[in-house]
């Protein structure tokens, strides 16, 4: 399947379809966005759409993960899904059907890409946001498994989530003593309780784990060597999500245009527009790259900077154009917007801080002598 | 096969005039390059040619009146083949076009990039309030000021005649799609320059941020100073890649005012970061920062500046009501 031919499929397909597709108003509600795009998701896969760019081993038709990309853009640069929960199997996926055993990947990743499950991701701690190798949550030897304490944060959609990626340490302190286990929510000791945003969205969560057992087979990749893991998953990151993120902050600044009536708008639109069109002529090198099985270095971390300069920049053009709407619109309208530039806020500290990406960019790519 | 040949011949393009910019200056290098015959290289390979020779331009702080050439691509159809050679005139800074034009008569005032000696001159100009090329065949009517400003070294020259007789070569829709296409030409040729002279700025900075030890320690250990030179080389990637996919929009125009937009602000970003980090030594005429500083402030004043760019870009997409992708996978 080629990317054009694709492409010019999927759209023919959303065109002919727009009742069942199209998404509910954006009132911040959780539940309503996932049970819509469970049923979207459902669609996309009885119909192989969503099934394109995934091996056939995990339920897929195979085909270049750019497919998976074109699928994101598609839909979010008409609001089907929303781009938040949209990127969840894409930031797991790849790093569980890699790391995974071979009989578990085969029996759960069809789930995902129906829409059955949603699988969430338990990195961050209270005390470990960007040195994430400092984690405590703790895996210790237990019977013939493993048994996990400790508490996670910033956890997107854990209470609708059926499965978690958590880094756990089981050896020496740093990033070369955390091993990754795959862990059923449903276990007992696993409590994820909602951290309301200050978007007044109910999307991620603080998660807990008190004596909660995980099998042996749960255990993504080796002992000991799951920061291999985090840094594929983080790498995935810059993949297809991405390009989709583009696309969904493409989608917002189009709903500014009709709202450009003088030069101060003129130029807050002209000057996102061009962060926008930057990020997406060097995130498609980078699609390529990753599509080609390529391993991403540091340069990654210009990609990461630039989305989330764009995102921020765009939702400030929001401010700007749309006078007053953010501040005091209590409309459906006034809330989405007031959503996405709450979010938007957010995008310069998750998946690595913008000041770990330019620490990264200056130790790495200038070469200049770590910092004392 | 066909592309892996284009390929290598692309490589050797860009390697010659790579060469050949950082071998010579001014009308040295013009002669150099009409030796290797740029123009017609030009023709077959506009994106190798382009990007190779005015970024190494923007690195050595060169100057060439070659970029006529680049700005006569879309003109060339429009005149005879005599092996004449063409000069463009660009509206003064702030200015739609560059000048007037009565019956066959001309008042013309512009600004050219560095001046080939013997060439003949095409304006855009004002023609019964429409857009028209004119063709001037007579410099010497012309009276030609060089323009000192921030950057004298540039070759930058204010040029004006008081009614020439003119040729009008093309009027109305037509002119107006062929400067749409000529301000193209030259937004990404200076923008490669620009991006050139602000990768320069972001070395000296960087080679200055290793050597130099301040408190016991290079100053690139602060973290102040890191992130100032990783906004400056992000800035930098951003318009370095965003110029590489002009090349292919579906919408040129737009894409090569976007191009330039983001090199300016590439420039700004890049020249107030890297000045501060090179302190004291890069604000003294004998360190080489401030000629590329200055030359990259003074390529962004032409053919729109970012200030003016983001604006029109605005106005652009406002006006079409669509937010074009331009870049596709």
């Amino acid at each position: 399947m080629q990317v054009a031919e694709f492409r010019d499929g999927l759209r023919d397909w959303i065109e002919s379809r727009p009742e069942s597709l199209a998404a509910p108003i954006d009132d911040g509600d959780v539940v309503g966005q996932l049970d819509h795009q469970r049923r979207v998701q459902r669609l996309l896969f009885d119909d192989g759409w969503m099934r394109w760019g995934w091996p056939a081993q995990l339920g897929g038709f195979g085909g270049t993960p750019l497919l998976r990309a074109v699928l994101g853009e598609e839909l979010v640069s008409r609001a089907l899904v929303h781009t938040s929960s949209w990127s969840m199997h894409e930031v797991l996926g790849p790093a569980v059907a890699r790391f995974g055993r071979a009989e578990i990947v085969a029996e759960i990743f069809p789930k995902l890409l129906r829409g059955e499950e949603f699988w969430c991701q338990g990195f961050s701690e209270p005390d470990a946001g960007s040195d994430l190798g400092s984690l405590r949550t703790t895996a210790r030897p237990h019977r013939d498994g493993w048994v996990l304490n400790g508490e996670k944060l910033w956890t997107s959609f854990a209470h609708h989530a059926t499965r978690c990626v958590v880094l756990a340490r089981t050896g020496q302190p740093g990033s070369r003593g955390i091993s990754a286990f795959l862990v059923d929510m449903d276990t007992p000791g696993v409590t994820a309780s909602p951290l309301r945003t200050m978007a007044n969205v109910d999307e991620f969560c603080s998660t807990s784990f008190v004596d909660v057992e995980v099998p042996t087979h749960r255990l993504l990749g080796e002992v000991d060597a799951g920061w291999l893991v985090a840094q594929h998953i983080l790498a995935c990151e810059r993949g297809p999500i991405y390009w989709q993120r583009g696309a969904w902050l493409a989608h917002h600044l189009a709903l500014l245009i009709d709202h450009v009536r003088d030069a101060d708008s003129e130029a807050a639109v002209g000057e996102a527009y061009q962060l926008l069109w930057a990020f997406r002529a060097r995130s498609k090198s980078t699609q390529y790259r990753l599509a080609r099985g390529d391993a991403l270095g540091p340069e990654a971390s210009v990609d990461k900077i630039l989305i989330a300069a764009t995102d921020q920049g765009i939702f400030d053009a929001a401010r700007d154009v749309l006078a007053g709407v953010i501040e005091t619109d209590d409309t459906p309208t006034g809330k989405a917007w007031r959503r996405e530039w709450a979010y938007s806020r957010a995008a310069t500290i998750y998946g690595g801080t913008s000041e770990i990406q330019k620490d990264i960019v200056a130790s790495r790519l200038l070469g200049l002598p770590r910092s004392a | 096969m066909a592309e892996l040949v284009d390929a290598a011949e692309c490589d050797l393009v860009a390697t010659t005039l790579r060469q050949l910019a950082e071998q010579y200056d001014g009308l040295q290098l013009l002669a150099a390059l009409d030796d290797f015959g740029f123009a017609d290289v030009l023709a077959a390979q506009p994106h190798a040619a382009v990007s190779a020779l005015f970024d190494a331009l923007g690195r050595s702080c060169g100057t060439s009146a070659a970029i006529h050439d680049v700005l006569m691509q879309p003109l060339n159809r429009l005149l005879p083949a005599t092996g004449a050679r063409y000069c463009v005139f660009l509206p003064a800074i702030g200015e739609p076009l560059a000048g007037r034009v009565e019956s066959t008569t001309g008042t013309l005032r512009g600004l050219a990039v560095d001046y080939r000696p013997d060439a003949e001159l095409l304006a855009p100009v004002l023609l019964d309030r429409e857009i028209a090329w004119a063709h001037v065949h007579d410099s010497v009517q012309f009276s030609t000021r060089p323009i000192k400003g921030l950057d004298p070294t540039l070759q930058l020259k204010q040029v004006s005649a008081e009614g020439v007789p003119v040729t009008v070569l093309s009027a109305g829709p037509e002119a107006r799609s062929l400067w749409n296409a000529v301000a193209t030409a030259g937004r990404r040729a200076l923008a490669y320059q620009i991006t050139g002279a602000v990768g320069q700025m972001i070395d000296l900075a960087v080679a200055h941020a290793r050597d130099r030890t301040q408190f016991g320690r290079p100053i690139g250990a602060f973290q102040a100073v890191r992130n100032r030179l990783a906004d400056a080389y992000v800035a930098h990637e951003a318009a370095a890649a965003a110029l590489e996919s002009a090349w292919t929009a579906d919408d040129e125009y737009l894409a090569g005012m976007l191009a330039k937009s983001l090199a300016g602000r590439a420039a700004r970003i890049a020249g107030t970061h890297c000045q501060q980090v090179l302190a004291g030594v890069g604000f003294t005429a004998e360190h080489p920062f401030h000629r590329f500083l200055a030359r990259a402030l003074v390529l962004d004043s032409l053919l729109g500046s970012a200030a003016e760019l983001r604006r029109t870009i605005g106005a652009y997409v406002a006006a079409l009501g669509a937010i074009p992708r331009l870049v596709e996978l």
